[in-house]
C-alpha cells in the first residue's frame, strides 16, 4: 500500500559496490553525509568483492554515523545488514585493517553469518520503496545485480520501484559477463559514469586532514591513511555516481545519448561546485537520525492510546 | 514366502456417534517381516507464540551442537537431541514496508502465508498459508486435512492493530487470500470433532447428557474386544495405552466442564475450555498428540494466544498484560516478566514433545515423524523486529533431519525457505512460495 496523501522520503539509495578503492569509501561516506541531510536514505549496502573485511567496515561507518543518535530513537535504531557476495575476494584491500581493528569502532559483523545475500538484502530492500524512489549505484563488477536479474520476481520490483542504475565503470569489467547481462536486461535507465569523469574530478587528499577533524577517530580518515601513501588525491568515478543518483537535476553533470542507456558527461565550469559537494557530503559529522519512516505511525498511536 | 493379511491404516473403532482412530500397529504392515518398510507419515506442526520473545534469553552464543540451552529454552535440554534451532530466519513481508504500525497484525498474517496482508479492517487479503497447501495435498489420506486450533477467544472482526483487521491477528491458517480459518478454542468441540459423528452440542444438551454420560470408550467396546483378539502382546500394549491416553483426555475434560459450572454457570467462555493456562495446553496438545498418533490429520497450526495478546499471567504471578510488558524500554523488571513468560511457555511445549517422543511408531518415536515448529512472527517484542525470528523444529521429519543442532543462516534469510524444505518433507513440491529465494539446505542428514 502506498499513502498518496503522504510526502514521499529522500530517494533510497542501494550502493552495490567491490569496496576495493577509496573511491567506494568515500561514495559511501558521501550517502551517510546525504542521509544526515535527509536528502537520501541508504536502503541496502552490498559488498560484491567476497571480502569480510570490507563488509565489516561498511557496518562500521554505519554505527559511526549512527553515533550521535541517543535516547529513544537509539533504542528503536536498526542497522540494515551489509551484503557480502560469497567467495574469496581476489584481494583484501588493507585500507580496511585499521578501522576493522580500531576498538573505538563499533561493528556487529563477526562471521558470514551477520551479512546477508546480496540478491535478498537488495529485494527486501526495494520492498519499502515507493515507487520510482529509488536509485542503485554499482561501482565494481556486476556479479550481485546479474544474479538479482535471476530471482523470482524481482525483475517486476526493479521497475517498479527503481528510476535510475548509476554505473561507475571502473571495475565493471571484472566479470563482463555480467555486465552484458545488466546492461541487457535491467528494466530501467541506466547512467554510467566513465573512468575519465572520475579522473577528472580527483578528491583532494588535503581535505582528509582540514574537513574531517570532527572525530579523533574516524573510519573514512583511516581509511584513506591506509589506502596509498600520503599525500594523494583518488579519482572520483564512484563519488560521481552517487552525486548524479542522488541529485540527478542539480546541474552537476550533463548527459550524453539518448534512450534508456546513457553517460555522464564533465561539465568543466562545474567541476568546483562538484569537488565542493564531495567534499561537504563525504566529510559530513555525524547527526542524530530520525525515526523510521512510518507515513501513518502518529494517527495509529493515537488509536493505541484509546484502547 | 509366509504373508499375513494387514490390518487397514484406517480402520475405526465404531459405535454410537462414535469413529475412534487407531494409532500405527505392528499388524498395519502388509507383510511379516515388512514392518521395517512401511513408513509411518511424516506430520507438521505449528506452535506460535505471540510478542516476540526475549532473545538473549533463546539464542545460545554458539553454533553447531546443542548443548546448555539458554534460559527460555532450558525446558528442552532434555530433549535437545531432537530439536534444531535455527538463527536469522526473517519475514520481511512482516515489516512495515510502505504499510505504517501494525507489526502484530502483519507478523502473525504473513507467517505461514508469506506475503504482506493489506492493511484493511474490511476487505481482509492475505494468501494461502503453506500449511494449507500440503493439507490440500497430504490431507486426502487422512479424516482432517488440517486442524486448526488456539487457546484464546479471539474476534474475527474489527481493529485489532492500526488499522489491521482481527482477522489476522486472530489466526494462523488461511485456506484462501481472503478466508482465514479460525481456531477451535473448545477442548469438548475438539474432542467431539476427533472423536465423534461432527454434530456440535449446546451446552446445556451436553449437561443433559451428562446425567448419562459414558466414555466414547464404552461405546467402542465391541469393537475393541474383537480387535484386540487380532493383535499380538505388543500392539495389545500400544492399544490400551492409546486408549488409556484417550480416556485420561476425556476425564480432564469432564473435570474442566465441572470446575467450570461451578465457578460461574453463565460464562461466556466455551464450556469446556479451562481456566488454567496449562491445563488447557496440555489438553489441546494431548489431543493433537493423539491425532497425529492415529493419523486423524497430518497438519495442525496452534496459536497458542493471538499476536499482540494482553493475556495476564496470573498463574505465574504475573498480572501485566503481555503485550504492554513486551514494550520494556529496556527496563530490566519489565523484561524479566517476560522472560518469565517466554518460559512458562517453553515449559508447556517441552512437556507436550516429551510426549509425543515418549510414543513409539515404527522404528522410532512418533516425535521423530514429526516436525513441529514452535515460534514467533517477531522477534524482538520491544522493537517489533521481523529478523532473526524465534524458530526451533522438534522431530526429524521422518528420520531425515539431523537433529541435535543450531544452524545459524545469512541475515534476511526468508522464512519462506525453511517452509520450501518442510514441504518437501511433506512430499509437496512447489518452486517458490511468498518470497522464498530457496530451499533452506543444511537441513538434512544426507
Amino acid at each position: 500500500m502506498q499513502f498518496p496523501n503522504a510526502a514521499k522520503p529522500p530517494v533510497g539509495v542501494l550502493f552495490d559496490s567491490a569496496m576495493g578503492r577509496i573511491d567506494d569509501v568515500l561514495a559511501l561516506a558521501m550517502l551517510h553525509g546525504f542521509e544526515g541531510k535527509d536528502q537520501a536514505r541508504i536502503a541496502a549496502v552490498c559488498v560484491s568483492s567476497g571480502d569480510l573485511q570490507a563488509a565489516r567496515f561498511c557496518d562500521t561507518l554505519a554505527h559511526f554515523y549512527a553515533s550521535a543518535t541517543t535516547g529513544t530513537a537509539a533504542m528503536f535504531m536498526r542497522f540494515t545488514p551489509i551484503g557480502l557476495a560469497e567467495g574469496k575476494p581476489a584481494a583484501e584491500p588493507a585500507m580496511f585493517k585499521p578501522a576493522t581493528a580500531n576498538p573505538a569502532y563499533a561493528s556487529s559483523i563477526k562471521s558470514i553469518d551477520d551479512t546477508a545475500d546480496p540478491g535478498t538484502l537488495i529485494r527486501n530492500a526495494l520492498t519499502a520503496q515507493y515507487d520510482q524512489n529509488a536509485a542503485v549505484v554499482l561501482s565494481g563488477p556486476a556479479t550481485d545485480l546479474a544474479k538479482l536479474l535471476d530471482m523470482y520476481g524481482v525483475k517486476d520490483w526493479i521497475a517498479r520501484k527503481v528510476r535510475l542504475l548509476a554505473v561507475a565503470e571502473t571495475g565493471v569489467e571484472a566479470d563482463a559477463a555480467a555486465a552484458r547481462k545488466v546492461f541487457a536486461g535491467w528494466p530501467t535507465p541506466i547512467v554510467t559514469v566513465g573512468r575519465e569523469i572520475g579522473e577528472a574530478l580527483p578528491f583532494p587528499g588535503e581535505s582528509v586532514a582540514r574537513d574531517f577533524a570532527s572525530s579523533t577517530d574516524h573510519p573514512v580518515v583511516d581509511a584513506y591513511r591506509a589506502y596509498r601513501q600520503m599525500p594523494y588525491d583518488a579519482p572520483s568515478g564512484a563519488m560521481a555516481a552517487v552525486l548524479y543518483a542522488v541529485r540527478p537535476n542539480d546541474g552537476y553533470f550533463k548527459l550524453s545519448g539518448s534512450g534508456p542507456l546513457r553517460s555522464l558527461v564533465l561539465d568543466p565550469e562545474q567541476k568546483e561546485r562538484i569537488v565542493r559537494a564531495y567534499i561537504e557530503l563525504a566529510s559530513a559529522k555525524p547527526v542524530p537520525r530520525k525515526p523510521p519512516h512510518r507515513p501513518d505511525e502518529k494517527k495509529d498511536d493515537k488509536k493505541d492510546e484509546k484502547k | 514366502m509366509i504373508t499375513k493379511k494387514a490390518l487397514p491404516r484406517r480402520t475405526f473403532l465404531r459405535g454410537l456417534g462414535t469413529a475412534v482412530a487407531l494409532p500405527f500397529l505392528d499388524a498395519m504392515a502388509p507383510a511379516l517381516g515388512a514392518a521395517k518398510s512401511v513408513k509411518p507419515p511424516v506430520r507438521m506442526a505449528f506452535v506460535y507464540v505471540p510478542n516476540g520473545i526475549v532473545m538473549q534469553g533463546w539464542n545460545p552464543e554458539y553454533e553447531g551442537t546443542l548443548g546448555e540451552l539458554p534460559r527460555i529454552l532450558k525446558p528442552l535440554e532434555p530433549y535437545r537431541q531432537d530439536i534444531t534451532l535455527f538463527g536469522n530466519l526473517t519475514h520481511n513481508t512482516g515489516r512495515a514496508l510502505l504499510d505504517g504500525a501494525g507489526d502484530h497484525g502483519r507478523c502473525c498474517a504473513s507467517y505461514l502465508t508469506g506475503v504482506q496482508p493489506r492493511k484493511t479492517v474490511i476487505d481482509i487479503k492475505a494468501g494461502v498459508s503453506f500449511d494449507q497447501i500440503v493439507a490440500n495435498q497430504v490431507g486426502k489420506a487422512t479424516r482432517f486435512p488440517s486442524l486448526e486450533l488456539g487457546m484464546e477467544d479471539a474476534r474475527q472482526a474489527g481493529d485489532c492493530d492500526s488499522g489491521y483487521s482481527c482477522a489476522y491477528t486472530n489466526n494462523l491458517a488461511w485456506k484462501s487470500e481472503t478466508q482465514p480459518l479460525p481456531p477451535v478454542l473448545d477442548p469438548r468441540a475438539l474432542f467431539e470433532r476427533l472423536f465423534g459423528n461432527g454434530v456440535a452440542m449446546t451446552p446445556a444438551a451436553r449437561a443433559r447428557e451428562n446425567l448419562y454420560r459414558r466414555s466414547i470408550l464404552d461405546f467402542v467396546s465391541d469393537d475393541t474386544h474383537k480387535l484386540e483378539t487380532d493383535l499380538g502382546p505388543t500392539d495389545r500394549r500400544k492399544l490400551d495405552e492409546y486408549l488409556s491416553s484417550i480416556r485420561e483426555i476425556e476425564r480432564q475434560i469432564e473435570k474442566t466442564e465441572k470446575d467450570n459450572a461451578q465457578i460461574d454457570p453463565h460464562m461466556e467462555k466455551p464450556y469446556g475450555v479451562p481456566a488454567d493456562f496449562a491445563e488447557h495446553f496440555k489438553l489441546m496438545t494431548d489431543m493433537m498428540t493423539v491425532a497425529f498418533q492415529s493419523d486423524l490429520t497430518r497438519v495442525i497450526t496452534f496459536l497458542v494466544t493471538h499476536e499482540g495478546t494482553s493475556r495476564p499471567y496470573r498463574e505465574i504471578d504475573i498480572p501485566d498484560g503481555h503485550h504492554p510488558l513486551t514494550h520494556h524500554r529496556n527496563q530490566p523488571d519489565l523484561i524479566e516478566k517476560v522472560t518469565q513468560i517466554n518460559s512458562y511457555h517453553v515449559r508447556q511445549f517441552a512437556a507436550w514433545i516429551a510426549k509425543i517422543r515418549s510414543i513409539r511408531e515404527g522404528d522410532g518415536s512418533l516425535l521423530d515423524n514429526c516436525m513441529i515448529v514452535y515460534g514467533a512472527g517477531l522477534s524482538d517484542g520491544n522493537r517489533h523486529l521481523h529478523e532473526d525470528l524465534p524458530t526451533l523444529i522438534a522431530g526429524r521429519g521422518g528420520s531425515h533431519f539431523k537433529s541435535g543442532r543450531r544452524i545459524v543462516y545469512r541475515k534476511e534469510t526468508p522464512m519462506c525457505n525453511l517452509y520450501l524444505a518442510m514441504m518437501d518433507r511433506m512430499g509437496v513440491h512447489v518452486e517458490h512460495f511468498g518470497d522464498s529465494t530457496g530451499r533452506l539446505d543444511a537441513l538434512d542428514l544426507t
